[in-house]
């Protein structure tokens, strides 16, 4: 079993953070049904790759929500489910009348998650927004940077997987919710503050000094400490990153270096390591610059100092550690063919999450969906598809 | 206080900075959340910056934040009572985070309660070639895939800004503590969630797993420029904004038409998205000539105003004057009655209409330790 088998999701998401958020419930369990336009978006395939990564386990139904005959049918599906989400801005759901409110009088115990960019409420709520965006309005895009550098940002929507992920936290604790009291509720999701969330240290600190926050490139953001950063390996682009807290682990550092200048007093405590950062990360590079990243990688995490490779797509995806724990997985398609698709992040060890399938098809399960369960006859669903409703 | 999603959920946080965030969450969510601290304090309460700057483990703001709504006891689990009393206390409770090097204690811990949920949060996970390596939150960004698509094409790899690495696996963490906590209510019994910092960062990420196993690519850094090609980073009179190619493209080149300033943008090959995703870096280049006439602040209203998703390049300490963000009460006023003061903290991640997130002030070493141990 799975912990969601039996619940229903349908799923107004597009775009990234909210099919991240169904597809966790997908994973674990959930009927999603993705609410899909006839010109849907993909990555250039539906099954596989990014596009099947967030669409992995849903069926899809392909609806013209500006029909009124399709509104309906939506309206039928959200009385079947357990769970609706979308990530419209905010007047979309409302002027479509699947808001919450209008929900709720068909199926009182409803859970709707909408996952907007600044919330439901606030001057700013119709404004338009995407993960690049928040990301830049929050202090990410200009805060990773090199040291006195340029904006640099993340390489790409980590707002979007953040949000998702924290979208899937907000149904499961609804559902909780629910088993304890019978009752549904509504979700208000803003983009912007869960992405905000996640820095809080910062907006903390900043709040306390009313200061200026500053890039500070690779250096520590948890306890202080040096070497701290990414340095330079032997090869193309190639980068380890090495971090060193506590004077254990500077004496393991300097034992597996075994060089003349990391044995030197200028280095030997904790407090002159840092006096001396910029100078140490040189040592530090120059060291590592004619290495290989790999066997440096496992040279000084044999003697317990945590480092690691910065990991391109290839390397990732032919990662032993990640291989061993089985995070990509290899899924078959009805088209006999296989695509290797991420797999659920966290393990459980009693009611594991899985892949429940690849990405569906554009409208694939249209026909089961309306006549299993909405129960339509078959001559229905061909009208409805000859009048473009469906698809 | 109406009781949160969670209420009745008892929650025993052994985690480090690694895995805080997903006991503050559960906290959020309205879960009893009781920190068990060493004699000498968590070992965030180590960790900088600190009120008005002077080190003391109950001035620690880096702790403040992820103990905010928990409770802490202090139990010296080095000696043979106080391992006791943590045993006490978990055979009691609901969930249990431990973040120590595994192997995990789960299986000594469910046979006085099989009802308990463990979540084990280590650097690479409980099993596997890597399983007793050691990471920090940058290492395990670096081996996650992260930093190598983060930083200008010239540049460094660069890590994130906040502890992403960890927050993302406290986010999976609570994630899976709330499934194995439903999957409870039928099966009767708990179970172990294991979570790995290096697989929530590779599990987080977008396009790059996913085009090396759909067309071979490895995605490369290019700065500010989305891997979509639609967002770039361009520069106003007074800074810096994020220019969006998608939106509304007409109002955006009526716009830019009207300032004199559209060059080739009105061809109608622009009005097909996917062309725009190939010319993405020529039309940044129109883009940036005209946005350098405006301030960030007239670029960004005008943009909203005709729908196009555009923003300003911001400093965190920005949100703390969002105003935004004060309408919808994003931070939290708490107060340090032992300092006098009171701190706008980050509030709710999302808002649960039914149930509302808890926030409250961080606990004093040892604040409840006779109530808990009671």
């Amino acid at each position: 079993m799975r912990p969601l088998d039996g619940i229903r999701v349908l799923d107004f998401t597009w775009v990234v953070a909210g099919p991240v958020t169904t597809r966790c419930l997908a994973d674990l369990g959930a009927d999603v049904i993705k609410v899909e336009r006839k010109d849907a978006l993909d990555f250039g395939d539906r099954r596989g790759g990014l596009s099947g990564t967030l669409m992995r386990g849903k069926r899809s139904i392909m609806l013209n929500l500006n029909d009124p005959r399709g509104l309906d049918v939506a309206r039928r599906l959200a009385v079947r489910s357990d769970v609706v989400v979308d990530n419209f801005s905010a007047r979309v759901m409302t002027n479509l009348g699947l808001d919450y409110e209008t929900l709720r009088q068909l199926r009182p115990d409803v859970i709707c998650v909408r996952m907007t960019g600044f919330g439901l409420t606030g001057p700013a709520r119709d404004h338009v927004s995407y993960g690049p965006t928040l990301q830049a309005s929050t202090g990410y895009t200009l805060l990773i940077a090199e040291r006195g550098g340029p904006p640099a940002g993340f390489g790409y929507s980590y707002s979007d997987l953040v949000g998702g992920n924290l979208g899937a936290l907000a149904v499961l604790a609804a559902l909780c919710h629910r088993r304890r009291t019978g009752r549904g509720q509504l979700v208000d999701f803003a983009q912007l503050e869960a992405v905000a969330s996640m820095i809080g240290p910062t907006l903390l600190a900043r709040a306390a000094d009313r200061g200026t926050s500053q890039a500070t490139g690779n250096a520590s953001q948890e306890a202080p400490g040096a070497p701290h950063g990414v340095y330079p390996c032997a090869g193309d682009d190639r980068w380890l990153a090495i971090t060193i807290f506590t004077d254990a682990e500077w004496a393991r550092f300097r034992d597996a270096v075994g060089e003349p200048w990391v044995r030197g007093p200028r280095f030997a405590t904790h407090a002159r390591r840092l006096k001396h950062a910029p100078e140490l990360d040189g040592r530090v590079a120059g060291w590592t610059g004619s290495r290989d990243a790999e066997d440096t990688m496992r040279l000084l995490q044999d003697a317990g100092v945590a480092a690691g490779v910065v990991a391109d797509a290839a390397r990732l995806c032919h990662d032993p550690q990640l291989l061993a724990r089985g995070h990509f997985v290899d899924v078959p398609t009805p088209e006999g063919t296989t695509v290797r698709l991420d797999g659920p992040a966290f393990l459980l060890s009693d009611t594991p999450a899985r892949v429940s399938g690849p990405g569906p098809l554009l409208g694939e399960h249209t026909d089961e969906i309306l006549t299993t369960l909405l129960d339509m006859p078959a001559a229905d669903v061909a009208a409805l598809r000859a009048a473009g409703v469906v698809g | 206080m109406t009781p949160g999603a969670l209420a009745g959920v008892r929650v025993v946080d052994l985690a480090d900075q690694t895995g805080a965030l997903a006991g503050k969450l559960l906290a959020g969510l309205g879960a009893d959340v009781v920190l068990v601290e060493p004699p000498g304090g968590s070992p965030l309460r180590a960790i900088p910056p600190y009120w008005q700057g002077a080190p003391d483990p109950e001035r620690s703001l880096f702790f403040w934040f992820y103990a905010a709504g928990k409770r802490s006891a202090v139990i010296d689990v080095e000696r043979p009572d106080g391992a006791a009393r943590l045993d006490a206390l978990a055979a009691q409770a609901d969930v249990v985070i431990e973040t120590g090097a595994p192997p995990s204690r789960f299986d000594a811990l469910r046979v006085a309660n099989p009802r308990l949920v463990v979540v084990s949060i280590t650097p690479f996970g409980q099993a596997g070639p890597y399983r007793d390596w050691r990471a920090s939150d940058t290492v395990a960004e670096a081996m996650g895939g992260m930093l190598y698509v983060n930083g200008h094409a010239d540049g460094p790899p660069l890590r994130a800004l906040g502890l992403q690495a960890y927050h993302q696996a406290g986010i999976f963490a609570a994630v899976g503590t709330v499934a194995a906590l439903l999957a409870r209510e039928t099966t009767g019994r708990g179970q172990h969630v294991d979570v790995s910092l290096q697989a929530s960062v590779a599990g987080a990420l977008e396009h790059v797993p996913g085009f090396y196993h759909q067309i071979g690519l490895v995605a490369r850094r290019q700065g500010t420029l989305h891997w979509t090609r639609y967002f770039r980073v361009g520069r106003c009179k007074d800074g810096w904004v994020m220019h969006c190619t998608l939106g509304d493209w007409t109002s955006l080149v009526e716009w830019v038409k009207a300032d004199g300033m559209a060059a080739d943008l009105g061809d109608p090959a622009w009005e097909d998205i996917r062309q725009r995703q190939l010319g993405g870096g020529r039309l940044f280049d129109v883009l940036d000539a005209w946005a350098a006439r405006y301030t960030v602040e007239e670029l960004v209203e005008n943009a909203q105003l005709r729908r196009i998703p555009y923003a300003a390049v911001r400093a965190p300490e920005a949100l703390l004057r969002d105003p935004h963000l004060a309408a919808r009460g994003f931070f939290v006023p708490i107060e340090h009655p032992d300092l006098g003061i009171a701190l706008p903290y980050p509030g709710a991640p999302f808002r649960p209409g039914a149930a509302p997130w808890h926030v409250a002030r961080p606990p004093r070493l040892g604040e409840h330790t006779d109530e808990v141990l009671g």
